[in-house]
């Protein structure tokens, strides 16, 4: 090449020529404790009176649940919170749908991340919770054991792509392409296992399970609602935009709470169908208005440069879009996207309001209405609360992997 | 003028009347000064009193400009001249107003079809690189021939891994753009847009986001590529890398096209006063 100097010009960096010494462990966290806790007698304080306000309420709660609490309502009403009005005999396929779905995210995890001490600790927290749950009142041995099966597929599935190479690029290209399929078809293969065949309907999604079928749908729809409106909301059809720009205002207008009533009263007269798909239908597409405006974000703030280096390698509006930009945006509005899916996680709770319809904080106050556990109020409460918060955490956890796992190729 | 007219049929037409009906400008007088090698070459780019409008304001007016094959033209000329909107009309990332643009005697207008032709035949290279950063150096590089020219992948790689190695960087290959130097991914840059295996370069500004050590490592890839016959249009202002390399510079003033010759006319004895003024700046 001509000109080309003999050498390329690359940042000086030199291999180190000796070991250097390491302060030892104890004076590190001695000097950490220092740092981080008591800094000054200002900090100090704070550290005291945090660590008391801490110790008070771990205290409190430790003696609550061990000791003051009647966890009776719950144990007894065991079915009716999880699954409530779905046959029991069907119930072999909530389990395979939970198993399925535990080894899938097992897949994922290999695939895009990897388990760390304290997934395994949240594993074990929670598995525990859920075996002293099956173990009093009448244990619930099969279902126990059942649950431990679907926590080992999570863990096969986790081992199966976990310890493929990653390297090699176009096994590592089909695995991404395999999990990522699955991923994309957990949602309707799972309604499949729990609906096909004549011996259960869609009324018969109750309980827990009905918000955690319901969730994943608003969500799901949501994104896919989500992403032609962005699109259309950015068109340089104006008739399009506006009519995009119409939907988003108009469903952002009022409360979900407000679109569940007209899914009571006015979609009936309209589209009729049963209230479990009106209020998915309503879901959806709330969540879609959110999702659109979070990718409409994201779409602009990525440089126009993108677009136009599209343009110049030659890719058609329809490549640019998938190649380029949709990869990017979407990667950008991960965040606030998941923080949408964690709230229309806990608003499946309003579907009990309007809708006569009974998940799980419908069905706990169907518990504490039975006579012998009308006492027993915070206790169901507390549990649906804990409940609530294990998923909305996992959802929360999964997402900060998913953007690190991501941020190899950020800018 | 009718759409089927071929290139050579415009530049027959257009060399008589223009002349006459553009007295009031003085830039169109002046023959254009083509360098003795490429006598007998074809014109690759024929630009005829193109003008383009942002709302009410006019970047471009009427500018004409000839382009032979293998021909290394340097444009020059203040910010906001118009040269970036000039050479982005060229593959359509702006389109002109009126006027008309020939490009390897395709016609650039309302035909998509005739767009992506253009477009894959036509390289670009931005100031700010433009890779695309969710992508690796390879995939950045053969996304164009395996989307577009639906080349096997096995064979864009290969592609890819040649280009690296041409613009000097095969070791990066694996990495993503954001790893990489602003040198380094400039060169990626240069090898995304060969890889189309266009006939036609344009470079805006290609070095001006660059710190100084890299803007030379850049050039000199530039340089090779000029050297291996490339058609090439260069907005910059390296004025070693015009006086060396270019065949012709052209100045940009206000949105027209004020003067143009060989680097040999510019640099001892430009004849307007803008032109003057602008090297009197920046030399
Ligand atoms: N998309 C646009 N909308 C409105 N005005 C524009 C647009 N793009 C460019 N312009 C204007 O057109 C004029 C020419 O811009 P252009 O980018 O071509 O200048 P340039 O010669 O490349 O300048 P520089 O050396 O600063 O890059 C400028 O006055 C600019 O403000
Ligand atoms: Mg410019």
């Amino acid at each position: 090449m001509a000109n080309m100097p003999a050498a390329p010009r690359e940042r000086i960096v030199l291999p180190p020529h000796r070991q250097r010494a390491r302060r030892p462990r104890s004076v590190r966290a001695r000097e950490w404790v220092r740092k981080n806790l008591f800094p000054s007698w200002r900090g100090t304080l704070l550290t005291a009176l945090a660590a008391g306000v801490l110790g008070a309420v771990v205290v409190g709660l430790i003696a609550f649940v061990f000791f003051g609490a009647n966890w009776e309502v719950i144990t007894h009403n065991r079915w009716l919170l999880f699954a409530g009005g779905f046959p029991r005999e069907e119930a072999w396929r909530l389990w395979f749908s939970i198993a399925l779905v535990f080894a899938l995210i097992g897949l994922a995890y290999g695939t895009w991340s990897s388990l760390g001490r304290r997934d395994h600790l949240f594993v074990l927290l929670v598995g525990g919770f859920v075996i002293f749950l099956m173990a009093h009142g009448g244990a619930a041995v099969w279902s126990s054991i059942y649950f431990l099966i679907a926590v080992g597929c999570m863990y096969i599935g986790y081992l199966l792509t976990y310890r493929l190479p990653r390297a090699t690029s176009s096994m590592r290209t089909l695995q991404v392409r395999l999990v990522g399929a699955l991923l994309i078809l957990a949602l309707p293969i799972v309604l499949v296992v729990l609906l096909a065949g004549g011996n259960v309907g869609i009324r018969d999604l109750d309980g827990f399970v009905l918000n955690l079928i319901l969730a994943p749908v608003g969500i799901v729809g949501g994104i896919l609602i989500g992403i032609p409106l962005a699109l259309g909301r950015a068109s340089s059809l104006k008739s399009i935009a506006w009519t995009c720009t119409a939907y988003i205002e108009i469903v952002r207008g009022a409360p979900l709470l407000g679109w569940l009533f007209v899914a009571l009263f006015i979609l009936d007269d309209i589209i009729g169908g049963d209230l479990i798909i009106r209020a998915m239908v309503v879901m959806a597409v709330f969540t879609g208005a959110y999702m659109a405006e979070y990718i409409r974000g994201a779409l602009q703030a990525l440089p126009r440069g993108q677009y136009e280096a599209g343009q110049a390698v030659g890719l058609s509006q329809y490549q640019r879009m998938r190649l380029i930009i949709m990869p990017q945006a979407l990667r950008i509005s991960i965040p606030p996207m998941v923080g949408q899916a964690i709230s229309i996680w806990k608003d499946t709770t309003l579907v009990t309001v309007i809708l006569p319809l009974r998940e799980l904080k419908g069905n706990a106050d169907s518990a504490i209405s039975q006579f012998e556990f009308t006492p027993d109020r915070i206790e169901a409460y507390v549990f649906v609360a804990v409940i609530f918060w294990i998923v909305a955490f996992m959802m929360s956890r999964v997402s900060q992997r998913v953007e690190r796992a991501q941020g190899v190729g950020e800018r | 003028m009718p759409d089927e007219l071929s290139a050579a049929d415009i530049i027959a037409e257009s060399a008589g009347p223009k002349a006459v009906a553009e007295t009031d400008r003085a830039p169109s007088e002046e023959p254009e000064q083509f360098s003795p090698r490429l006598a007998n070459a074809r014109d690759m780019i024929i630009t005829e009193h193109v003008d383009k409008w942002f709302g009410d304001f006019q970047a471009l007016d009427d500018v004409s400009l000839r382009i032979k094959e293998e021909e290394i033209v340097v444009i020059l000329g203040p910010s906001g001249s118009g040269k970036s909107t000039y050479i982005r009309c060229l593959n359509r990332l702006e389109e002109h107003d009126a006027g008309r643009i020939v490009i390897d005697d395709i016609e650039l207008n309302e035909d998509v079809r005739a767009l992506q032709a253009i477009r894959s035949e036509v390289g670009m290279v931005f100031q700010q690189f433009n890779l695309f950063p969710h992508l690796s150096v390879l995939s950045n590089i053969t996304l164009g021939p395996q989307k577009v020219r639906h080349m096997p992948k096995l064979e864009a790689e290969a592609l890819a891994m040649q280009l690296l190695e041409r613009v000097g960087i095969p070791e990066q290959a694996d990495k993503f753009p954001a790893q990489l130097s602003g040198g380094q991914q400039q060169r990626v840059a240069i090898a995304r847009a060969l890889a189309m295996q266009p006939k036609i370069m344009l470079f805006d500004e290609p070095t001006s986001a660059l710190d100084p050590e890299m803007i030379k490592e850049v050039l000199d890839v530039m340089q090779e590529l000029a050297e291996s016959g490339m058609t090439m249009i260069v907005v910059t202002h390296e004025m070693g890398f015009a006086r060396e390399v270019a065949d012709r510079l052209v100045f940009f003033d206000e949105g027209a096209l004020v003067e143009q010759g060989t680097p040999e006319h510019f640099f001892t004895n430009p004849r307007e006063e803008r032109t003057k003024l602008f090297l009197s700046q920046i030399l």
